[in-house]
């Protein structure tokens, strides 16, 4: 059985293999893994392929690749094998981890604080002064627990003879812990006895250290401390795990325009007003963090911020001025730097790397340009990586060219053989592949010292060859198990208790942009809904019987059709071009209908990720893939109509979370307000269309439609066990507030939530509606429930009219988003 | 030569087509102290009032003030008001007497001698200056071999003096300097940006000092140059002789007929208004500045009306 495994993994023989020693043979750590490997039956590997797809796709972990033709929302590439670290050899890594933020941390005092270290000529001033990563601004910044650098990632590298190297630093906003979590929950569901007794070391316990050390820091007087994740926004390519950190980590996520600084202290605009903000942890580089003395063309910020953080009244985290450290210009100097520092020698060397500002090193890095790769000093130049033995002829004259010409812009660094390690081959039942790995690893400041995150985010290469590892390159990931020596332990954490000022009602953090969100998820929920059950009365009629224009039903569907700008205008009704827009409407999101709403839901739903329970987000996440992957088919009528139903039973679930599982605050019945909306305007434009058919002489009414529409045909029937007429369906759709689809149900309820939501935030419009509860309630029953009743017909109008006022009024209201813009004058 | 004292009136008022909402300014309309330069009196006035405002150093040193405006606004206007005393400082200054300019940047570049520190700020590139091949081209003729380098620095000042018109039409707040230097024309910002980065582009220590000049001569002198708005130049640092100011603009090795208001890298560091607005919409500005010579320290100020940009 193992060597069917081994088939198609080739032996390492210019690098490392994690799994199999020089005879080939599993190390001791792999033992386990590698035995269950070769007896696991084929097909338990299989579901267990299957069960990592699944996780993926339905927890929706996504990660943007901005040069992606796929574009935005690329699924997150897992691989099922961890890789696996045993005890000692982690020891090692975490101890020079440790020492090296302790190091970088100590470097960046130093630079924004007495700059001892320029004056003693330790640091060259062009990787400071010269560095466009240096923000003056920053200088002076006042570092809370004498941290600058809370959360640090390192990417590490093992070469042939099995050492650990350091290629680069992360020092700013380092992604992929988040991701790392991820991958173990998915992982560790996988092979759960395996992951039990090989005694992995949890991840949790850092998560919580760095969450307890942030809020420890965090100038808070004596007030339970805000700590919010800022983020760029969602179309950053780690906003996945933004928003899931911010979840896990239970901060707030926030945007610049969430956040405002008064009287140099942050805060966070909520529905309820401004609330005090005593740490933010960052995803949104430097240099867009303060349009008003850093970047001024960067909108994402937060105008003021460097103020309140220089002032001490608020904690970033990582400081502001951290993404100096992230030039591989400085990696040839830290040797000495520790030294001088630390009085101690690096635990770990970095890939040797020459900063070729110094003359010398650019005349070796020129003169051994095949065995090196050449990249940009400072971060901010925005180059790729160039490898020496890519270039010849004109193309790398000119190369030397532009290095000569501004040989400070660049950094030659040796060429790292990276080591192996197996990755599941998807295409076949049972065999391993070869990639080439790095790792990332993370640690956090504690007031303890730093801790480091057992187990990283390991990084995957396309083939086994590949020099670099990158993300937005196609890459893919793995879990990283660290085995215990002894029981996992658990992390004993440095909170204070929890006292009564901690404790918290009715979602007071709830964020302006948040409750617009909400809103919106409550219209695009209902709005869905409302086309799905549009459409499918059309596919049905259409499937029942040829109709035509003198059905005077089928003419009120077509007008609702043209409302929704399914139909267009110009249309005219053969039944092929009918079909045609139909469908085009269940599966082109480009086009008016409901492929289109329910794209618009699933990107406000994105934007509430931290507030969704995991469940409800599945069903939204599903709801929109199922869709994605129909795209482009031609389906057949009766394909469509079941696609249909199945939408509806998944809106009906999300309606089912909204009434059942989420918590009665304010962010609720801003929900509710959107939906009941949303319905309102509806059934207003579809009795609008019933009331104006023409009169059928003799006969009945075609009414079934609008009952069906209106999801009443059961409750109709049960009531009345007749063929529709007008004056119960109109009672029954209008004054009946027992019917939840009714207009009386959705003013009633519109009524109550905006007094409810009147009481904490000021008057919120629920006196607006008065007028129309008024002739609602006066209607005759005797003259008012018929087509012609012009009292009917103005209060329809009307309640259009207030519904769409309403809307506006709450938009400005709370939801009032404005960009920053820059001035300057001479 | 005896002290000059000066009156400067500083005057921004911005209309906005739609109502800004809040708005934070950073000013930079304090002349800083310096060995030369002493400030008598100064006033920074407001409208509509700020709701907050702090003052504090840059990190060159520089006052700066930072207002907020959190209350609805249609115009806003700040008046700068400075009495200030300026004592000759250019005495001994011989340019064929500094020494080869290559020495000057070996000296910065390879030794990390405290002293010189403050100078390495002003090496490298920075948001307004960028270095190109035609840059370093252009500023190559006054830097032949082993000349002395303030004398290089002097023959620099000149060459953009003749070479470039002034024109303020032809450029913004924010043209390149790549863009000038095709164009030959530009304003004082403009010039000061284009010989602070010629220097940096060498290797020399070369910063960007914004302030004001006189707007009304002494009778029998001729109106300088940029006069109506804020003034920049540009201050080169040598070791031996420390800091000296050059004005392209005038053609001038600077004295005590300019007021200082700040330094940085460029004018990004030192805009006299950076502001960040919220709403707003189209905006007029208008800059006035009118700097007097008060002919006693004791004599009242002549009023004097405000001439336009």
């Amino acid at each position: 059985m193992p060597r069917q495994l081994l088939s198609a993994y080739p032996p390492a023989s210019a690098r490392y293999d994690e799994m199999l020693d020089a005879g080939r043979v599993p190390r001791e750590h792999w033992h386990t893994m590698f035995e269950q490997l070769s007896t696991a039956p084929a097909e338990l590997m299989r579901e267990r392929l299957q069960a990592v797809q699944r996780q993926v796709s339905e927890n929706g972990i996504t990660y943007n690749v901005y040069a992606d033709s796929q574009g935005a929302d690329r699924p997150w590439d897992l691989d099922v094998l961890p890789l696996i670290l045993p005890h000692e050899e982690w020891r090692t890594i975490e101890r020079a981890v440790i020492q090296r933020a302790a190091l970088l941390n100590r470097i960046l005092l130093d630079v924004y604080g007495s700059q001892y270290l320029l004056q003693q000529g330790l640091l060259p001033p062009a990787l400071v002064h010269g560095h466009a990563g240096f923000l003056r601004p920053a200088h002076g910044v006042s570092a809370q627990g004498n941290t600058m650098l809370h959360l640090y990632a390192a990417d590490l590298a093992r070469s042939p003879d099995g050492r650990w190297w350091v290629v680069a630093d992360r020092t700013q906003a380092p992604s992929g812990a988040g991701y790392a979590l991820e991958n173990r929950l998915i992982i560790s569901r996988v092979f759960p006895d395996l992951f039990r007794d090989l005694k992995v070391q949890h991840l949790a316990g850092f998560f919580a250290a760095l969450r307890d050390s942030i809020a420890h820091w965090a100038p808070h007087d004596d007030e339970a401390p805000l700590v919010v994740l800022l983020t760029p926004g969602p179309y950053n390519e780690t906003y996945f795990e933004h928003a899931y950190l911010a979840r896990y980590l239970g901060f707030p996520l926030v945007e610049g325009h969430d956040l405002t600084v008064r009287s140099g202290c942050v805060w966070l605009k909520t529905l309820s007003g401004l609330q005090r903000v005593h740490a933010i942890v960052r995803r949104l580089d430097d240099d867009s963090c303060d349009p008003l003395e850093l970047r001024g063309d960067s909108t994402l910020g937060v105008a003021g911020l460097a103020e309140a953080a220089r002032r001490g009244n608020v904690l970033l985290a990582n400081a502001l001025g951290s993404n100096l450290l992230e030039s591989g210009a400085l990696l040839g100097f830290l040797p000495a730097l520790s030294r001088s520092l630390l009085g101690e020698d690096l635990q770990m060397p970095s890939v040797g790397t020459w900063w070729c500002g110094e003359s010398a090193a650019l005349e070796e890095a020129i003169g051994r340009l095949d065995s090196l790769v050449i990249k940009p000093a400072f971060p901010q130049l925005r180059r790729e990586a160039v490898f020496g033995d890519d270039l010849s002829g004109a193309r790398r004259e000119e190369f030397i060219a532009q290095m000569r010409a501004k040989p400070q812009d660049y950094v030659a660094q040796e060429m790292v053989q990276l080591s192996q390690a197996p990755v599941w081959d998807r295409q076949h039942p049972r065999r391993l592949l070869a990639r080439a790995i790095g790792m990332r690893v993370f640690a956090c400041a504690t007031p303890n010292g730093y801790v480091v995150m057992p187990g990283g985010l390991t990084r995957v290469a396309t083939g086994s060859n590949a020099r670099v590892i990158s993300m937005q390159r196609g890459g893919a990931s793995k879990d990283t198990w660290v085995l215990a020596p002894g029981p996992v332990n658990t992390f004993s954490l440095l909170r204070r208790a929890t006292g009564p000022q901690d404790l918290v009602r009715g979602g007071a953090n709830l964020t302006s942009r948040m409750v617009e969100n909400l809103y919106w998820f409550g219209r695009y929920s209902e709005r869905c809904d409302n086309t799905a059950r549009l459409l499918r009365l059309a596919l049905e009629r259409m499937i029942d019987a040829v109709p035509s224009a003198a059905d005077a039903g089928w003419s009120s569907i077509t007008a609702l059709l043209r409302r929704a700008e399914i139909l267009e205008d110009e249309d005219d009704l053969d039944d092929v071009a009918l079909v045609r827009a139909l469908r085009a409407a269940i599966v082109d999101e480009d086009r008016h209908g409901l492929a289109g709403n329910l794209r618009q839901l699933f990107r406000v739903a994105s934007q509430l990720r931290e507030r969704l329970s995991l469940d409800n987000w599945r069903t939204v996440n599903k709801l929109v893939q199922d869709f994605a992957e129909r795209k482009g088919q031609t389906l057949a009528l009766s394909d469509a109509l079941s696609e249909i139903d199945r939408t509806v039973v998944a809106l009906m679930t999300l309606s089912g979370f909204a009434l059942d599982g989420m918590t009665r605050d304010q962010g609720w019945r801003f929900l509710s307000v959107g939906r009941r909306i949303e319905r309102l305007q509806f059934q207003c434009t579809a009795l609008e269309q019933a009331l104006a058919m023409p009169p059928c002489g003799s006969g009945a009414p075609d009414l079934d439609w609008l009952l069906a529409l209106a999801d009443s045909t059961i409750t109709y029937r049960s009531r009345y066990m007749a063929r529709p007429e007008w004056m119960p369906v109109i009672d029954l759709l209008v004054r009946d507030d027992s019917n939840p689809r009714s207009i009386a149900f959705q003013l009633k309820g519109l009524h109550d939530y905006l007094v409810r939501l009147g009481q904490s935030l000021g008057d919120c419009g629920a006196g607006s509606l008065a007028p129309s509860i008024e002739s609602l309630n006066t209607l005759d029953p005797g003259r008012d429930l018929d087509p012609g009743s012009e009292r009917l017909a103005r209060l329809l109008a009307d309640l259009q009219e207030a519904s769409h006022m309403l809307s506006e009024r709450l938009g400005l209201r709370f939801f009032s988003h404005s960009v920053l813009r820059q001035t300057y004058a001479t | 030569m005896t002290d000059a004292r000066y009156h400067v009136v500083h005057r921004t008022r911005y209309v906005y087509e739609s109502r800004v909402a809040v708005a934070q300014q950073l000013l930079h309309l304090t002349p800083r102290e310096t060995a030369w330069q002493k400030l008598v009196a100064h006033a920074v006035e407001i409208a509509p009032q700020p709701s907050e405002i702090t003052e504090h150093l840059d990190y060159f040193g520089n006052p700066v003030r930072h207002a907020v405006l959190d209350s609805p606004h249609d115009a806003l206007t700040v008046s700068a008001e400075s009495e200030v005393i300026v004592s000759p400082r250019t005495g001994g200054f011989v340019p064929a007497g500094s020494p080869p300019w290559e020495s000057v940047r070996e000296r910065l570049h390879t030794t990390a001698e405290a002293r010189h520190l403050e100078a390495a700020e002003y090496l490298f590139e920075s948001p307004q200056i960028e270095f190109s091949p035609a840059l370093a081209r252009y500023v190559a003729r006054s830097f032949p071999a082993g000349r002395p380098f303030l004398d290089g620095v002097h023959e620099l000042n000149h060459r953009i003096h003749e070479e470039f018109a002034f024109d303020d039409s032809a450029t913004g707040v924010s043209t390149p300097i790549a863009e000038v230097l095709e164009l030959r024309r530009g304003v004082c910002q403009d010039f000061a940006h284009l010989m602070t980065g010629c220097l940096r582009v060498l290797g020399l220590p070369a910063r960007y000092v914004s302030g004001y000049i006189l707007t009304t001569p002494p009778p029998g002198q001729v109106r300088m140059v940029g006069a109506d708005a804020s003034h920049a130049w540009v201050s080169a640092y040598c070791p031996q002789a420390g800091w000296v100011d050059f004005d392209p603009t005038n053609d001038l090795v600077v004295d005590h007929e300019h007021i200082t208001l700040a330094w940085g890298r460029d004018f990004s560091d030192v805009a006299p208004m950076r502001g960040v607005i919220l709403g707003g919409g189209d905006q007029e500005l208008e800059v006035h500045v009118t700097v007097t010579q008060t002919v006693a320290p004791a004599q009242r100020r002549r009023s004097e009306g405000l001439a336009a940009r």
